[in-house]
Order: C-alpha cells, then sequence, then structure tokens
C-alpha cells in the first residue's frame, strides 16, 4: 500500500465519522458503522489491484459490506440502513456524478455520456451488492426461524 | 383498537421520515396492525405517502393515510422507533404507554448546530483528501465547510425548499474556491469543490432510488432517482451560474 493509499482509506474513515455524525447514529453504533468505511475503501484498494472492472469491484464491496452491515444490525439491535448507508459513503459515486451533471451543463455529448453510464453502472452496482445479501439474509433468517420452531 | 391503530401509522410515519427503506415500514406496520388484532392489514407506501387499511374481527374497515413531506435521516430515531414497534409486536403495549414512549422519540435530541458544523468541515477536509487534493486545499475545505453549514443554516430557515438550498450552498461553495484560486492559495477549483459538494450530492439518495427499483417499489424507486437528478442539476446550475459569471467577473 502507497502512502496516498493509507490517507485514501483514513480520509474515508474520517467522512463516514463525520457522515455518520450527520445521520445522527450515537455511541458504539457511530463507532461500528465507521469501520465499515474504513474497510469499504480498504476492501476497494485491495481488490482494484487485481480486477480491472471498477464496477464489478463496487458490486463485490458491497456484498460483503452489507453482510458486514446485516451481522452489526443484529449484534446491536438496531436496522441495517444505519450501517449500509454510512459504510458505503466512501464508495458513493459522488465525484463521478458531480463530474456527469457538470459535462451535461457544458453540452458535450462525447464526455457527458459515458460519464452518465458509468455513475449509473456504480451506483447500480452498490445497490445490487446490497439486494443480494439482504436477500440472502432473510433467507438465513427464515431458515434459522424454522429450525427453531422445530425443536 | 382504532386508536392503537393510529399510533402504528404514527411509528410508521416517523420511521419513514427518519429514512428507513420504504420496503422495512411496509413490515413494520403489517406486524404491528397484526399484533393489534387486524385480521388482514394493506400497506401501500411511497416515499412522500402512506395508506394503510385494516379489516377487524368484527368484520370492520379502517383506513388511515399520511402525507410525509421531508425526509431527513435520523438514525437514533429510527433504533428507538424500531424497538418500540418490536416491543409493540411482542408485549402489546397498551395506548398510553405507546403515547408516552412515541413522545420520547419525537423529541429524541440531535446534535446541536456547532457540532453539525464540524461535521460538515471534517467531511469536506476528509473528501479532499480522498479525492487527491493535497493540504492545502483540505484545509480551504475544511474552512469552505464551516462557512457553507452556517449559510445553510439561515437559509433554511428563509426558505424550505431543498433543491434550492442546496443550490445556493453551491454557488457559495464554487465562489470560495473560484476566489481562492483568484488569490493564488491553490490551482485548482475541483479537489476543493468535490470535497465540498459531498454533503450535497444526491449519490446516496440514487443508490437508494436505485435499491427501491430492484426490490420492486417501482413508484418510491422513480420519485426517488427523480428527486436526485434534479438535485444533481441544481448543483451543476449553481456551480455553471459561479463559473460563468466568475469568468466575466474575475
Amino acid at each position: 500500500m502507497t502512502q496516498a493509499e493509507i490517507i485514501q482509506i483514513l480520509a474515508g474513515f474520517v467522512g463516514s465519522i463525520g457522515f455518520g455524525m450527520l445521520f445522527n447514529i450515537r455511541g458504539r453504533r457511530l463507532f461500528m458503522a465507521s469501520i465499515g468505511g474504513l474497510l469499504s475503501w480498504a476492501l476497494f484498494v485491495l481488490f482494484s489491484k487485481c480486477i480491472p472492472s471498477e464496477p464489478v469491484v463496487y458490486f463485490i464491496i458491497s456484498c460483503l459490506i452489507s453482510t458486514y452491515a446485516e451481522i452489526m444490525a443484529r449484534l446491536l439491535k438496531t436496522p441495517t440502513t444505519t450501517f449500509i448507508t454510512t459504510s458505503l459513503i466512501p464508495l458513493i459515486p459522488g465525484g463521478s456524478l458531480y463530474y456527469t451533471m457538470v459535462h451535461a451543463f457544458q453540452g458535450d455529448l462525447n464526455t457527458f455520456l459515458p460519464k452518465a453510464i458509468y455513475t449509473m453502472q456504480l451506483a447500480s452496482a452498490l445497490a445490487l451488492g446490497v439486494i443480494v445479501s439482504t436477500t440472502f439474509a432473510r433467507v438465513f433468517n427464515k431458515v434459522v426461524n424454522r429450525k427453531r420452531n422445530k425443536t | 383498537m382504532i386508536k392503537l391503530f393510529g399510533y402504528a401509522m404514527d411509528i410508521g410515519e416517523q420511521m419513514l421520515i427518519s429514512g428507513a427503506e420504504v420496503h422495512r415500514v411496509e413490515e413494520s406496520i403489517n406486524r404491528m396492525c397484526q399484533a393489534i388484532g387486524a385480521v388482514r392489514v394493506d400497506v401501500f407506501i411511497i416515499t412522500s405517502s402512506m395508506v394503510v387499511t385494516i379489516h377487524t374481527n368484527d368484520g370492520n374497515t379502517y383506513t388511515q393515510t399520511r402525507r410525509v413531506t421531508n425526509i431527513n435521516f435520523d438514525f437514533q430515531k429510527l433504533h428507538c422507533l424500531n424497538d418500540l414497534s418490536r416491543e409493540i409486536c411482542e408485549k402489546g403495549l397498551t395506548a398510553q404507554e405507546i403515547e408516552k414512549k412515541l413522545a420520547e422519540v419525537k423529541e429524541g435530541k440531535r446534535f446541536p448546530l456547532w457540532v453539525e458544523v464540524i461535521c460538515y468541515a471534517v467531511i469536506a477536509g476528509a473528501f479532499t483528501l480522498f479525492f487527491g487534493g493535497n493540504t492545502i486545499e483540505a484545509l480551504i475545505s475544511l474552512f469552505i465547510g464551516t462557512v457553507v453549514r452556517i449559510c445553510l443554516f439561515f437559509s433554511e430557515k428563509i426558505i424550505s425548499n431543498k433543491i434550492f438550498n442546496k443550490f445556493f450552498a453551491t454557488v457559495i461553495i464554487t465562489l470560495s474556491a473560484f476566489l481562492a484560486v483568484k488569490f493564488s492559495w491553490i490551482d485548482n477549483v475541483d479537489k476543493v469543490i468535490i470535497g465540498n459538494i459531498m454533503t450535497l450530492i444526491p449519490g446516496i439518495g440514487l443508490t437508494n432510488a436505485i435499491r427501491d427499483l430492484f426490490t420492486g417499489d417501482s413508484i418510491a424507486g422513480l420519485l426517488r432517482s427523480i428527486e436526485a437528478v434534479l438535485t444533481a442539476l441544481a448543483i451543476a446550475a449553481g456551480y455553471f451560474l459561479v463559473t460563468v459569471l466568475g469568468g466575466v467577473l474575475l
């Protein structure tokens, strides 16, 4: 890991704490949610070295982080959204969305369209990853409940 | 029974306001209504409105609707509401108990303004570094973030339109960034603007919108996508206005 990457990971962590506080998360939940933010970018740095497509990396990390969020939500007895929203902050395609809109206003279709498609790819990859792990969590819950009811 | 139904609606409404997904609210209302003795529950929720009809044992049907105007992320409140709805399902609280607890949750404290100011500043500084800015750019972002939150505090008091407030905030950010370049403190506005815009940009909104669309809440998803696009347009417009005018004046 280079120095720039470590700075990025730490900055993502601090940014997640900031957003967590804006969302009024408190105590242990704030800490665990921000750790999620740290994890998400650390994983991104790690995975983007071996997988060339950014949307695919986004999808994988989104799956892993949402699983982390589901586990934390069970442990700390709070809605999963708390952790998902805060932990994915460093991955949110804010910069990309910004450039898309700037290109749109400049009226340059050649730069606007690829950027817009790219932003949608990233956002969809994130959303899909969240859905995949939420669905798995539901199935898992059902199985556990059924076993409990039998015994 | 009707009173309890009303409280279930109130809890659902507050959950939606504090940023729960449509799906979760529907599920909670469903469970609560079944716990208070409804035989059949029909829930329809989109981000701005709730319609719930319950059928009771004695053959009566009741319908209530709620209009939800502004959604404001507050996960502490959501946490308490979640606990409350779980308690109703498991223990079956009386109307007075629910009323008391709901009032407590509604009054729940948020961080004071100065903490939010620091949060805005820190987020702006952190994301300037994140997107590759240097220390001086980060410090300037930190300062602009402080100014933006204070300006937003006043503009939110006068104008309730969220999208316009974001437009206004972007104008301030871009203007300050260009002034910083003008005084040659920094070479490039990009990193400073992106860092600051992170608190305004509808990235979370866009992701949640797509998530709603995939889970099958199409109308809620579409409403959220349109809101995200409009917000992004307002931010771009604010940026564009200052860039064009700044090119003429500075």
